[in-house]
């Protein structure tokens, strides 16, 4: 059984040392306890009957305080920075105590589009294209590009499962979940997750790194729908190749 | 001097201000339910309920004018109101023992949402059948994570929440020589692919290549705001550049400091807590040839401080209370293997309960006090010499109904 571990320290003004560094801030070892750093003031006065007003408003306000404080936890960790490593892992990552270059234009890609599909371009924020199958149903299929990593595969992946309420994939999850495409734009890695709860929704989405450039190509959309239109969107995935002017 | 005194001490302890209060706050209910359907729940809620003056914005400008007290203004003034007038009217004796408690009662129940509108906080736990998860995330709040990930054994993760962002200038990241520097936040955003040449405001990380505009704020339940900013780390005199974070992003991004790495990232805001929950098993039971649920429950293991192992099961208004906190279950999904529990922690939990019940008391009380006051009137009447008349069997009528009237 896997057994938690944290500390917890409270900022801004809650402490009586920088950073929570007094003996009860940080570096507490778990025992199955967090401690608030918070410092109680020692000989507190019980407020006068008279005073309840401004007690009362001291409250409100120490409450509207507290939300706004920086938090801090020391958590024990339950993988290695995958994200981390996966910018690392990046052609052109910055190098430690580097600033990372700016991320140099890519080129763009195109597909070929199944029979009965339409496309435009744009139709959203980040958006390179949307395009439209000729399924019923609510379906949404997007193109977006965004320059360099983009924080990494685990990290995009885990927003895409986000949004269909899917709980977030370790390492190990993601490659057991990757299928390779080869295609004229290289290899391109597919992922198909499916949410079955109350509200059922998939997501079929490629990822490509394409000249320094990664191309999300995801359709997502009530799970009967997205099944319909998978076979056609799986061959569009398989048409990619760059846009050689 | 006082004369205008008087006139407000007239006016506080005033029965049409209760009138008035009661009034207001029954028309703000009426619009926060209405306002649910554009607003969603939360957001109608926090205007209409939890503010103290109900905003209109005028169509066209970027003026704002309070159009109604607040639910937290009239539950003020009631609060207030009821004890004035309990203080002016009543006599502390035993014969109104029962009027003081229902006022106490009265008192109790809306301090009680005073203290939930503080206080309370809701937040979810996500997991699947036989993860163990620490920490619950806020449904609708943000926060921008400073990881520092050098430690092999464990993070020092740092939370700042986008409301301190919204309004700090530079956010000293206390135990770190980090501060972050603010330059632009937005609360809702949207993020599009920086057309040539035009200059990025991130000269760091992904940003570089992103233009950010600015949205409106997202007021469903069902949608969360896509926040950005744009923040500089600096470490005394070093900076390392302008960075964008975004929860549309989605993804970390990292720097290194005298050998520390510290991730930044945009995310639901969490909080990490002194104990661990696993999903045993989650049942989602139909009655039998249907598709009609019958039964939702969750089995989870809690390993809590001091070796404390134990299972609960969390079904319908079952919740598993544990350390100041409730968790309810909330939803499920991926082939009834996820589910997805809501976490509230409300110190004030106890005092609706606690009102009604000393409103009950209080009004047992008067009634029993006005029974027996009546009860020896009667009595009193019928000792007492002479023929028995129809006005007279009235007032002792009405006498028996005491103060209820």
């Amino acid at each position: 059984m896997a057994k938690s571990g944290l500390d917890r320290t409270m900022d801004a003004g809650w402490d009586g040392s920088p950073g929570g560094a007094s003996p009860e801030g940080l570096s507490m070892p778990f025992e199955g306890a967090v401690r608030a750093a918070r410092s109680r003031r020692s000989g507190a006065r019980r407020p006068r009957p008279s005073g309840w007003l401004t007690a009362g408003l001291i409250l409100a306000a120490a409450a509207g305080c507290r939300r706004d404080e920086v938090t801090h936890f020391r958590v024990p960790k339950t993988s290695p920075a995958p994200a981390l490593a996966a910018m690392a892992a990046t052609p052109g990552a910055p190098a430690a105590g580097e600033l990372p270059a700016p991320p140099t234009p890519g080129g763009a890609l195109r597909w070929k589009l199944p029979a009965g599909w339409t496309q435009a371009q744009g139709g959203g924020p980040m958006r390179y294209a949307t395009l439209k199958p000729p399924v019923p149903g609510k379906v949404d299929v997007t193109v977006i590009v965004l320059p360099g990593a983009a924080g990494g595969e685990l990290a995009n992946v885990n927003r895409w499962r986000n949004q269909i309420g899917l709980p977030p994939a370790d390492e190990a999850g993601l490659a057991a979940a990757r299928k390779t495409l080869r295609t004229g734009a290289g290899d391109v890695s597919v992922y198909d997750f499916a949410s079955e709860g109350q509200v059922s929704t998939r997501t079929v989405a490629g990822l490509a790194l394409v000249e320094g450039s990664s191309w999300f190509i995801k359709m997502t959309g009530d799970s009967s729908a997205v099944g319909a239109a998978r076979p056609a969107f799986l061959e569009l995935l398989g048409s990619l190749r760059r846009d050689v002017r | 001097m006082t004369s205008a005194r008087h006139r407000i001490w007239d006016l506080l302890t005033s029965l049409k201000l209760t009138i008035g209060c009661l009034a207001a706050l029954m028309v703000l209910v009426v619009a926060c339910t209405l306002a649910q359907v554009h607003l969603g729940t939360f957001g109608a809620v926090e205007r209409y309920m939890r503010s103290w003056l109900v905003w209109w914005d005028i169509p066209g400008t970027v003026l704002s004018v309070p159009v109604f007290p607040g639910g937290a203004l009239a539950g003020l003034v009631l609060v207030v109101n009821l004890i004035a007038a309990q203080a002016r009217r009543l006599d502390l004796s035993a014969r109104k023992a029962g009027i003081w408690i229902i006022h106490a009662g009265l008192i109790l129940l809306v301090a009680g949402e005073f203290v939930t509108g503080m206080y309370q906080t809701d937040n979810q736990l996500i997991f699947r059948e036989g993860e163990t998860t620490n920490f619950v995330q806020s449904p609708r709040e943000l926060e921008l994570a400073l990881i520092d990930t050098t430690d092999p054994a464990h993070d020092d993760v740092y939370g700042i929440p986008e409301r301190l962002l919204a309004r700090a200038d530079a956010v000293e990241i206390h135990g770190t020589p980090i501060t972050l520097r603010i330059r632009r936040f937005y609360e809702n955003s949207e993020l599009f692919n920086l057309p040539p040449g035009q200059a990025a405001v991130a000269t760091a990380g992904v940003g570089t290549g992103v233009l950010v505009q600015e949205a409106p704020p997202v007021t469903t339940d069902d949608r969360m705001n896509q926040a950005a900013a744009f923040v500089e780390p600096r470490a005394g005199d070093r900076s390392y550049g302008t960075w964008l974070v975004s929860n549309a992003l989605g993804a970390p991004q990292s720097f290194v400091h005298e050998g520390r790495t510290y991730l930044l990232t945009m995310r639901a805001r969490r909080e990490y807590l002194p104990y661990a929950l696993t999903l045993k098993d989650f049942r989602h039971d139909v009655y039998p040839g249907t598709d009609i649920p019958k039964n939702f429950s969750s089995l989870v293991h809690l390993s809590g401080r001091g070796g404390e192992e134990r299972d609960a099961l969390i079904y319908m208004n079952q919740p598993l209370r544990h350390d100041g906190k409730a968790f309810y279950r909330a939803s499920f999904g991926e082939g009834d293997r996820l589910s997805v529990l809501q976490v509230v922690e409300n110190p004030g939990w106890l005092l609706p309960y606690v009102s009604c019940v000393l409103v009950t008391l209080g009004l047992l009380v008067h009634f029993a006090i006005a029974l027996r006051r009546g009860l020896r009137r009667q009595a009193q009447a019928r000792a007492a010499p002479g023929p028995v008349t129809p006005a007279g069997a009235e007032r002792a009528s009405r006498a028996a109904l005491g103060g209820l009237t």
